[in-house]
């Protein structure tokens, strides 16, 4: 995991080098003179061979120093650790909504597999799982900003200023992230619970004399769950993705904000350091993944 | 019950296919006619509401709205096209190379692959539009480049299968080249499942373009793209909510139409 990290940072530095543009340039603007850029790629480490200026970076990192912005001349680290806690909290709410829709009600459909409800059931996730989250915030914010008048657009509170508001106000916003999400967890759960409620040890604890519920909640959906394990292992790159553009929507500072504005500005210090946040953030999931798979099923615990 | 689910089926696709024959139909017209220019300004029409002269009615410079969703269509529907060719294309050479060879190759392309791959595609395309700058090309050649990965792990699974029965070994047995034995015997055998995630590949290729384009990065103005015009409705949300909703419905409806087509295709073999 330590060298796909390694790898992940090599590829996103190179890739940055490469791309024409001087930064000592950009940063003093086109009309500045030939000495001052000269001595200011040497404060930056300019005129060092890629490889020193990489282990340099690279070393910074580890340090949690993540080099200076261009266009703001501040610590990178200060930025993003100003805007972490709120997408960190979005994708959270997103997340926990997420699970916690999907799981009763696949349950549910499931218990009435082929019923009316189930048809019904399928026909609107097949239709949610087509919305883009954007324009679903955006219908949200007019239905309820508009037509409910509950919500009250950009009016982002601080989460410095006063938590309970700022969760209040990214109830929304984490809704929008979590249904099509919700949609397509509860397909997968659905199938999964259904081709599990065939085998021969839910018949066994029938037999048992356990009930309906009993046998979904405490036998099938165990097993049930462990596709679904690696969805929601991939939703949450997903989700941080999302994110991005549903801060947008409901104008909220976060990540993706500073990420868009780094891109319009050049600002790749910034760039990369978000990319090979989210990078640590997915190898993360990736073993809490197979983490999970262990505690799900014991069977994968002997080796 | 099983009457029951075979109808069903049909109505998948039916349905999926209507609502794809509708919208083709629409952007093919687009392409010789829109009922009005997509950028005559008129002031007079500043935020018409929908009527039988404005279908849609029209935006805050007075354009109106379904020449513009028309024209928009287009555009996405491009954009996803081309993504998902060079997607496949790629994916493909570099998936059944892997499956069919395997080896170091095999480990070092997959071990990126899997990176790439849990990577969501909008941020590796937001990341390769840092480096090659905005604009319709750079984001078609962005999102194509992000949709690679996934095709590859597809094709590669699907290869390394193919390749431990027996016909692939008779083909071998009769003096085949690997080339030959990659492209004219494992690659058909493979389509339907190429094909299926081929559509699921487009869907994702129009939300992720509308999210770029709502970000603004994607198709500059003057040109309408479907996520640029939600982005400019947002601003004028309370006076003028169809000009948001006319452009969301047609994306849901495209995506809608592929996903039931996708799933009256998949469910059907």
């Amino acid at each position: 995991m330590l060298l796909t990290l390694l790898a992940v940072s090599f590829i996103v530095f190179a890739a940055f080098e490469i791309i024409p543009g001087d930064a000592a340039v950009s940063r003093l603007g086109s009309n500045a003179t030939k000495e001052t850029v000269e001595a200011l790629r040497v404060q930056m480490g300019l005129d060092k061979p890629f490889i020193v200026r990489y282990l340099n970076w690279l070393s910074g990192f580890v340090k949690g120093d993540f080099g200076t912005s261009i266009s703001y001349n501040l610590p990178v680290s200060s930025m993003i650790l100003e805007k972490l806690p709120i997408t960190v909290t979005l994708t959270i709410l997103s997340m926990i909504m997420t699970i916690g829709i999907s799981i009763p009600l696949s349950l549910l459909i499931a218990k009435y597999a082929g019923s009316k409800f189930d048809r019904i059931s399928y026909g609107t996730n097949q239709f949610v799982m087509a919305v883009p989250s954007f324009f679903l915030g955006i219908m949200m914010s007019w239905f309820f900003g508009m037509v409910l008048k509950l919500f009250r657009p950009g009016g982002y509170i601080s989460y410095k200023k006063d938590f309970g508001g700022f969760l209040g106000y990214l109830i929304l916003p984490a809704i929008a992230i979590a249904i099509p999400k919700c949609a397509m967890s509860i397909k997968l759960l659905r199938s999964a619970i259904l081709t599990e409620a065939g085998k021969d040890y839910v018949r066994t604890a029938y037999s048992r004399g356990l009930s309906t519920m009993e046998v979904l909640y405490r036998h099938v959906l165990k097993n049930a769950m462990i596709p679904l394990i690696t969805f929601w292992g991939m939703a949450v790159a997903d989700m941080i993705a999302g994110s991005i553009v549903i801060e947008q929507v409901f104008n909220i500072p976060g990540l993706g904000r500073i990420l868009l504005t780094s891109i319009a500005n050049r600002d790749y210090p910034v760039v990369e350091a978000v990319i090979i946040l989210i990078a640590f953030v997915v190898l993360i999931m990736n073993l809490v993944v197979d983490i999970l798979y262990r505690v799900v099923d014991p069977r994968l615990r002997k080796d | 019950m099983k009457k029951w689910f075979k109808k069903h089926q049909n109505f998948n696709f039916i349905t999926g296919a209507a609502i794809t024959g509708i919208l083709l139909f629409t952007v093919f017209v687009s392409i010789f006619a829109t009922p009005y220019d997509t950028t005559a300004m008129s002031v007079a029409d500043k935020f018409a509401k929908p009527s039988f002269t404005h279908w849609m009615g029209c935006d805050n410079y007075g354009r109106d709205i379904l020449s513009r969703v028309m024209e928009g269509m287009g555009n996405t529907f491009l954009i996803a096209v081309l993504t998902v060719l060079i997607g496949t294309v790629f994916g493909v050479i570099v998936g059944s190379l892997c499956g069919y060879f395997g080896g170091l190759l095999d480990d070092i392309l997959m071990r990126i692959n899997d990176v790439l791959f849990s990577f969501p595609s909008i941020l590796l395309a937001l990341v390769i539009i840092s480096l090659l700058g905005t604009g319709r090309l750079n984001v078609t050649l962005a999102l194509g480049i992000a949709f690679i990965p996934s095709f590859a792990r597809i094709v590669r699974s699907e290869v390394k299968k193919q390749c431990s029965l027996d016909y692939v070994k008779s083909a071998a047995l009769m003096g085949a080249g690997h080339i030959r034995i990659i492209f004219v015997h494992i690659l058909p055998n493979i389509m339907p499942v190429l094909l299926s995630s081929v559509m699921i590949g487009f869907n994702n290729a129009v939300l992720a373009e509308a999210g770029l384009s709502y970000l603004g990065i994607g198709v500059q103005p003057p040109a309408a793209s479907l996520g640029r015009m939600l982005s400019e409705a947002q601003s004028y949300l309370f006076t003028a909510p169809w000009y948001a909703i006319f452009p969301g419905i047609v994306i849901v409806l495209t995506v809608l139409g592929f996903a039931l087509l996708a799933e009256g295709t998949t469910e059907e073999n």
